[in-house]
């Protein structure tokens, strides 16, 4: 039960609950309001990861979402996580983790002997090398190195949490809840405005949290704590931590993860783990803060050398020392709050200074304090393998240049403080151009782009004062500007230390004979030599070193590299920072959970599933499905122990022997009304419109203007200006779109008005030779006779009761009719339909016997409109009107559409008349040419023929209209087939179309 | 997500919208006479401009208007959204 | 030009790596030129190379606007493959295949070349009779195709969607076993060595900004970097092209657009192929970092920003999840963007043009990464004869006006939908 490392008198843990968790199979406790990272320190768990390359020790660097080290496995609820940061990681009772890339354990890890041969290795030696024999690379190599990388391990299950997504519209988004982001918070809440307030941390505050500093009379715990109680109390607030705000996309939208139940041992009851907020605001405050950057020096990866910041919050949050031996090396005052912290808890540090003799309030305190402070000195390495032991230290010059004699200091951690880098992430994201400041030596956001404003730290202010003044200023007049209200409120006094100049020292030179590794990116494994050599190479762009020495690109982004990285860059080609420049800032600025993102749009629910009004009957009666776009239609009825070729022969035969129902509810459908529809349709449609009668209809094709056919359907004249369009199911949403254009756009004059109908009628094709006296029977009260109703007649019925409308069209190629009703009534009239079709021994028929049936009669459907066709190729140029102009037509007389031989769709049949030919081969001369072969046209459609009890399929052949009669090879390498086949007529059915109109 | 203004509706989310191309796509007039270029023109070739950008957007979602948005396409910003009958 | 060995690797280990010369070097700008190619990416590049290599043509310059690489060589999801229905595309991407097998021996730079196969999910009858029609096709071409039903499929990559809780089951994919992946930068960087080897110029933050053409011919270029003369130049500038080309008065059959990757955190190996979904435009493989690679959508709108949007991006990994599920609790690490030169019917243009000396090299859509040494090579070929090799041929200008066009998808003229 004893935490080595964890005080009884600080921090805002809860002492009163302890909570059990495992690392690594030991068992540990922690209190409520820890982090993994904070208990494990607390208990002297300071060995957690492997790094990524060399597979040298990690331990814990930072204290919340920059952290480079400790990411581990986590299990919980039955589940697990790969890659959790365990300083983002709350602790919750039972948490398991990990540790990930070290392999038999993190403590005895084969893979650090990387580390050993190290300079064998440098950055890019994989581009230099395993290029020997040449298959080793794919056979040998690959595998080893994809087997050594990677972290966790993620688990093959279905995710079992839910995640949510929400959109939201404010004033002002506001990113951190530090003193910038309360303070514009507050005095836009105040004035009216609604706000969101996020922080990405479970507690609010940010640097209040740990400062020294006073507001009024109250420290920066206790305003925080007033200020968020009484924002969330207002109704235009709403107030968010473990929030994190991650992508800034255009028109200023925003992202943000919200973790509701990732602290928990398990998530609540129908609630999201996870919920993504869109967050479309007004105005977005960017206060995100800043990140402490380390100085570089040798072996600055050994655990125990921390963010002297991550180490104060440690100690003033979580109660927890990460070493009781510390060593602080700054080129700054931030540190010495550190340093004042350790001391008042009874722990005595030694300060290590790069500067000379700085003078400032905290410095004063410090040495007042007692703390040994040696100015003028650097940490030249760190020592101790799995922990730092001691730490080589010396004097620098003046210049920085020149070490003074190596000294050796015993430590049991090194707090590093290299100043503070603003985290601009967001701004730069909203396309803001970024400016290099430099009083500290960072980039800082430069002109708005969108509706954004930095502030505080985030824009390189750290005084406090000056934050609380910017801050409450830029929340009332950002407030003003969209609220128009007044309300202003007094700004608070502030008591805080100030600091001196900071020192533009950032990498400890190296001493002769001094190997040592200067990491620059700790999980990457990126040195300051690595740099160097990228450079020496020829690599010398910023982008070329990122890349070239992977720095920045680990799972951590280079929160605490990058600006170090570009230091040594600028140093080394003599330009100046700004000149190098930064790689591009883009979302996610950390991490996020993928099934975040996607939310419930999940299994079945990936994609919307459309059904008709008729899909329980098919259901109940053993319909087997098929997707057509996101509509589901039967695609046979199965009876007993069928397969689907015997069920669509029986559904086909049956058609063509009486009488079959299909559900053609899929089918788009468009009303056209208007004076001028006919003259729309006229020029839609290749074919003429202008005669058509009431109560007919007629087929037509309409084209894209590049002369390839777009769809195919029939439009009826339901009255004087009124049509009734159909479309196939596939293209529906397209045509729509289409004929809205050329309405709206090209021939504003045509009074035509179009809106889609699909949903409003359900559709049954009723076709056999039987289906007319079917018909009499649903009708018994009109016309249905051949005179009544002719082929391509429509007229309005009675269906016991029910208004419909009467089509007699034909996609079967059999006498068919297609009745419509309103939706509503779709399953009333199917099942009439059934019940009247008894007698005449109706079938339902799915689209696999469509298939057949339309395939052996020739008509074409989308395997042949297939995006690539012309009229001609489908047979249809009958259809292409010479006198009119319609859509697409100047483009039917492009060389290659005019071509002699141009491909036409033809009917093929094997000679065996056994062999089905698989859809998809293709047809050639000679089967045994050598490659490549030259293919003639391929099979488009097959189908095994009703009518004549053989296979037969349709093709699209190059000069089809002269190869009736040739004999061809149908080429199927695939499946291993070749097929001798004739080329025939692709009318194989009815060619001259008498039973559509017997 | 982009913020477009239809003229007929508002301010609405890109995800009521589809994209359209090019506004500066005639087409030629029916039945008129016009050069082999000048209709692969019209069919094939874009101007494709990086900065202001003349484009078709229809609110598909919504109002099923076709409508005009003048839009950077460096930088996504929408200067301005007409109806069809504007000129911009 | 030093040798890249292992044994180069650790003798120069033991100089503390001191000794290692520049990839390529930085010259200023010559007078004059046989050959300017426009634009320092993988095509470009790759152009250099086989003009020196193949047609002992060194006297050329890349002119680079920012750095080598930065464009879309460096920003694609590195897949090779050669699936193609229509024989232009077939053939030529079956020669890229063909350099790629052997690209990490001739360049001496290590790209990382992977066959792991790359499988085109089905999940439906048509969908796999549209696959036959392509994987006949391929392998009426020589091209290496197989068909798999979905117990194969499974066997191969069993972390797909094979349970109940699917929208679009898995009927069963077309694979093309020799596709893969390289490493993209190494690509750029390969044949940049090699070119500067053979005496090319490399000239980087070097902005082209006119272009000197008299009677119809080319004789130079203006630049940021001052004037320089040439008679041939090849423009290698997928993206950017409508810009160069309005310099030249040129209207292309092409709009720019933005398409969108990214990347999960690094996980240990779980996908050893490159997989698309049929159901959708998601495609994904597993780097040898371990990071699931991942792409889809368009942004869907023209756009020149090098920068995506929210609701492409969640699209493509909604359809992610639908067929991997485990990617649900990996997290998305970095995300970013290209733009793209979309033609008009999906396919590239490499063709000489009415200007006497200009060469286009354009309009590759989302397929240029593994067309890169075909693409250099016949682009090569035809600067260095002033004619088309046979396999580019098919990917002429004309073809927008005769009709002979290369729709792989069939989708005409509508770029912005994929």
């Amino acid at each position: 039960m004893h935490q080595e490392f964890r005080l009884n008198t600080i921090g805002l843990i809860n002492r009163d609950k302890k909570i059990s968790f495992k690392f690594n199979g030991k068992k540990y406790f922690g209190y409520e309001g820890d982090t993994l990272a904070s208990a494990l320190i607390a208990n002297g768990v300071h060995l957690v990861a492997r790094s990524f390359k060399y597979h040298r020790p990690r331990g814990f660097f930072g204290v919340g979402v920059d952290e480079p080290y400790a990411i581990v496995q986590l299990y919980r609820d039955g589940e697990t996580d790969p890659n959790c940061r365990a300083t983002e990681q709350e602790l919750f009772e039972g948490l398991e983790a990990k540790s990930v890339n070290c392999w038999p354990s993190v403590n005895f890890d084969i893979g650090a002997i990387n580390n050993f041969l190290n300079k064998f290795f440098p950055a890019g030696f994989y581009y230099k090398t395993f290029m020997w024999p040449k298959s080793f690379w794919y056979r040998i190599y690959e595998p080893f190195i994809r087997k050594a990388a990677g972290f966790g391990v993620a688990s093959v299950a279905h995710d079992k949490e839910r995640y949510e997504h929400k959109y939201e519209y404010c004033d002002l988004l506001i990113t951190g809840s530090g003193p910038s982001g309360l303070a514009s918070a507050y005095a836009a809440a105040k004035n009216g405005a609604k706000i969101i307030l996020a922080e990405e941390k479970p507690r609010f505050g940010g640097s209040l949290l740990t400062s020294e500093a006073n507001i009024g009379n109250e420290s920066g715990k206790e305003w925080t704590q007033k200020i968020i109680t009484e924002l969330k109390e207002m109704p235009n607030v709403i107030v968010k931590n473990r929030a994190q705000v991650f992508g800034y996309y255009d028109h200023n939208m925003l992202v943000m993860s919200e973790r509701i139940n990732d602290h928990l041992a398990k998530s609540k009851k129908y609630s999201p783990k996870q919920r993504l907020w869109y967050i479309r605001a007004k105005e977005v405050v960017i206060s995100s803060g800043s990140i402490e950057r380390p100085i570089v020096f040798g072996n600055n990866d050994t655990p125990g050398v921390v963010l002297a910041s991550a180490a104060k919050e440690y100690l003033k949050i979580y109660g927890v020392l990460v070493g009781k031996k510390p060593l602080i090396f700054t080129n700054n005052d931030s540190a010495y709050e550190t340093a004042v912290e350790f001391k008042k808890n009874g722990i005595s540090p030694v300060v290590l200074d790069t500067r000379n003799n700085p003078d400032s309030e905290i410095i004063s305190e410090a040495k007042s304090m007692g703390i040994d402070i040696k100015f003028s000195h650097v940490v030249i390495a760190a020592k101790g393998y799995k922990k730092v032991k001691y730490a080589e230290i010396s004097k620098i010059s003046e210049d920085k240049k020149s070490l003074g004699k190596i000294e050796n200091i015993s430590c049991d951690c090194i707090c590093v403080s290299g100043f503070w880098t603003p985290t601009i992430h967001l701004a730069s994201q909203s396309g803001n151009k970024t400016k290099f400041n430099e009083n500290i030596d960072a980039f800082v956001p430069g002109k708005s782009k969108q509706q954004e404003t930095t502030l505080g730290s985030a824009n390189g202010i750290f005084s406090l004062e000056e934050t609380l003044k910017t801050s409450f200023e830029a929340g009332y007049e950002k407030s003003k500007k969209i609220t128009k209200k007044d309300n202003k409120i007094s700004i608070p006094q502030v008591s805080e230390k100030k600091h001196s100049k900071h020192d533009k020292f950032w990498c400890v030179p190296l001493p002769k004979e001094k190997k040592y590794k200067r990491f620059l990116d700790f999980q990457n494994d990126v040195a300051v030599s690595d740099v160097e050599l990228a450079l020496r190479e020829g690599y010398r762009s910023i982008e070329h070193v990122k890349r070239y020495t992977t720095l920045g690109m680990a799972t951590d982004q280079g929160k605490t590299s990058n600006l170090n990285g570009l230091q040594l860059v600028s140093n080394i080609e003599d330009k100046i920072v700004p000149a190098v420049g930064h790689t591009t800032f883009r979302p996610p600025y950390t991490p996020v959970t993928i099934g975040t993102i996607v939310g419930r749009e999940i299994g079945k629910h990936s994609k919307p599933t459309r059904k008709s009004p008729i899909h329980s009957w098919h259901e109940k009666n053993n319909a087997v499905f098929v997707d057509a776009g996101v509509w589901l239609r039967p695609r046979y009825y199965k009876r007993g122990e069928e397969n689907l070729f015997e069920a669509s022969k029986r559904e086909a035969e049956n058609v063509r022997k009486n009488v079959g129902v299909c559900d053609v509810t899929t089918l788009g459908k468009i009303d056209i009304k208007g004076p001028d529809a006919a003259e729309f349709l006229n020029r839609v449609y290749t074919n003429a419109w202008l005669k058509l009668p009431i109560g007919k209809a007629r087929y037509g094709v309409m084209l894209r203007e590049d002369g390839i056919v777009m769809d195919d359907g029939t439009t009826t004249r339901i009255s004087e200006n009124h049509y009734h369009m159909t479309t196939t199911t596939a293209q529906a949403a397209n045509v729509l779109s289409h004929l809205e254009y050329y309405l709206q756009i090209v021939w504003p004059e045509l009074n035509v008005n179009v809106v889609s109908t699909t949903e409003q009628w359900a559709g049954a094709a009723i076709a056999g030779p039987k289906s007319r006296s079917l018909l009499q029977k649903l009708f018994p009260g009109t016309d249905v006779s051949n005179e009544g109703l002719p082929f391509m007649g429509y007229i309005e019925g009675n269906l016991f009761g029910v208004h419909a409308r009467i089509f007699r069209i034909s996609f079967s190629g059999e006498l068919a009719y297609e009745v419509n009703v309103e939706s509503d009534n779709g399953n009333f009239m199917w099942e009439k339909i059934i019940e009247i079709g008894t007698e005449f021994s109706i079938q339902p028929y799915g689209t696999e016997a469509l298939s057949t049936l339309r395939i052996e009669m020739g008509h074409v459907a989308g395997s042949e409109l297939d995006g690539r066709t012309i009229p001609y190729d489908n047979g249809l140029q009958g259809l292409v009107s010479k006198k009119k102009d319609f859509i697409g037509k100047r483009s039917l007389n492009r060389k290659a559409f005019i071509e002699e031989n141009r491909q036409k769709v033809v009917g093929v049949v094997p000679l065996d008349k056994k062999t089905s030919i698989p859809e998809g081969s293709h047809l050639v001369r000679d089967s045994k040419a050598k490659l490549p072969n030259p293919k003639l046209g391929h099979i488009s459609a097959s189908c095994w023929s009703v009518e004549y009890n053989n296979p037969f399929s349709l093709a699209i052949l190059k000069d089809g209209k002269n190869m009736i009669g040739q004999k061809l090879f149908a080429m199927c390498p695939l499946k291993n087939k070749t097929i001798a086949v004739e080329i025939v007529s692709s009318h194989y059915v009815d060619p001259k179309g008498e039973r559509v109109r017997s | 997500m982009l913020h477009i203004k239809c003229p007929y509706c508002g301010m609405r989310s890109q995800n009521e919208f589809a994209y359209g191309g090019d506004a500066n796509v005639k087409r030629p007039e029916l039945n008129k006479e016009v050069t082999d270029k000048e209709w692969d023109t019209f069919v094939y070739f874009r101007k494709s401009p990086r900065g202001k950008h003349l484009e078709l957007w229809h609110h598909i979602s919504g109002c099923r208007q076709w409508f005009k948005v003048q839009r950077d396409t460096l930088t996504h910003e929408i200067y301005k959204t007409a109806e069809i009958k504007e000129d911009i | 030009m030093q040798k890249y060995s292992v044994f180069s690797l650790i003798k120069n280990a033991f100089k503390g790596h001191k000794d290692w010369q520049v990839a390529w070097k930085d010259p200023t700008p010559k007078d004059e030129y046989d050959v300017i190619i426009i634009g320092g990416g993988g095509h470009g590049l790759a152009t250099a190379y086989y003009l020196a290599k193949e047609h002992n043509i060194t006297n050329v310059a890349i002119v680079e606007k920012g750095w080598i690489g930065g464009g879309n060589v460096g920003r694609n999801t590195t897949i090779l493959r050669s699936n193609y229905m229509h024989d232009e595309n077939g053939l030529f991407y079956e020669k890229g295949m063909d350099l790629w097998r052997s690209m990490s021996q001739d360049l001496n730079f290590n790209v990382m070349y992977s066959p792991r196969g790359i499988i085109n999910l089905a999940h439906s009858d048509a969908q796999m009779n549209a696959y036959s029609r392509r994987g006949n096709s391929m392998r009426l071409n020589g091209i290496d195709a197989v068909l798999l039903g979905r117990e194969e499929v499974k066997k191969l990559v069993p972390v797909l969607d094979f349970s109940q809780n699917v929208r679009f089951p898995i009927f069963g994919a077309l694979m093309q076993p020799s596709g893969g992946t390289a490493r993209h930068d190494a690509v750029a960087w390969g044949y940049a060595r090699q070119a500067d080897s053979m005496g090319v110029d490399i000239i980087q933050n070097c902005e082209v900004n006119g272009f000197d053409v008299v009677n119809g011919k080319i004789k130079g270029i203006k630049t940021s970097k001052g004037n320089i003369k040439t008679k041939k130049v090849g423009l290698c500038v997928a993206g950017s092209t409508s810009i160069l080309a309005e310099m030249l008065n040129m209207t292309l059959p092409i709009e720019t657009h933005l398409l969108q990757a990214c990347v999960s955190e690094p996980i240990k190996p779980i996908l050893d192929q490159v997989v698309t979904f049929g159901a959708g435009h998601f495609y994904c493989s597993q780097s040898d970092k371990g990071e699931m690679v991942m792409g889809g959508d368009l942004d869907g709108y023209n756009s020149y920003a090098q920068r995506g949007n929210f609701p492409t991006l969640q699209h493509v990994l909604t359809e992610g999840i639908a067929m991997f599920p485990f990617l649900s609790k990996l997290k998305m690490l970095r995300t970013w963007g290209g733009i793209m030169d979309m033609s008009m019917d999906g396919s590239p243009i490499i063709d000489k043009t009415h200007i006497e000396g200009l060469y286009l090299n354009c309009g590759w859509c989302y397929g240029g990464f593994k067309a890169t040494p075909a693409s250099g090579w016949v682009f090569a070929h035809t600067i260095a004869q002033d004619r088309v090799h046979e396999l580019n041929a098919g990917f002429n200008l004309n073809r927008f006006s005769t009709g002979h066009l290369i729709d792989e998808k069939g989708l005409g003229t509508k770029t912005w939908i994929s």
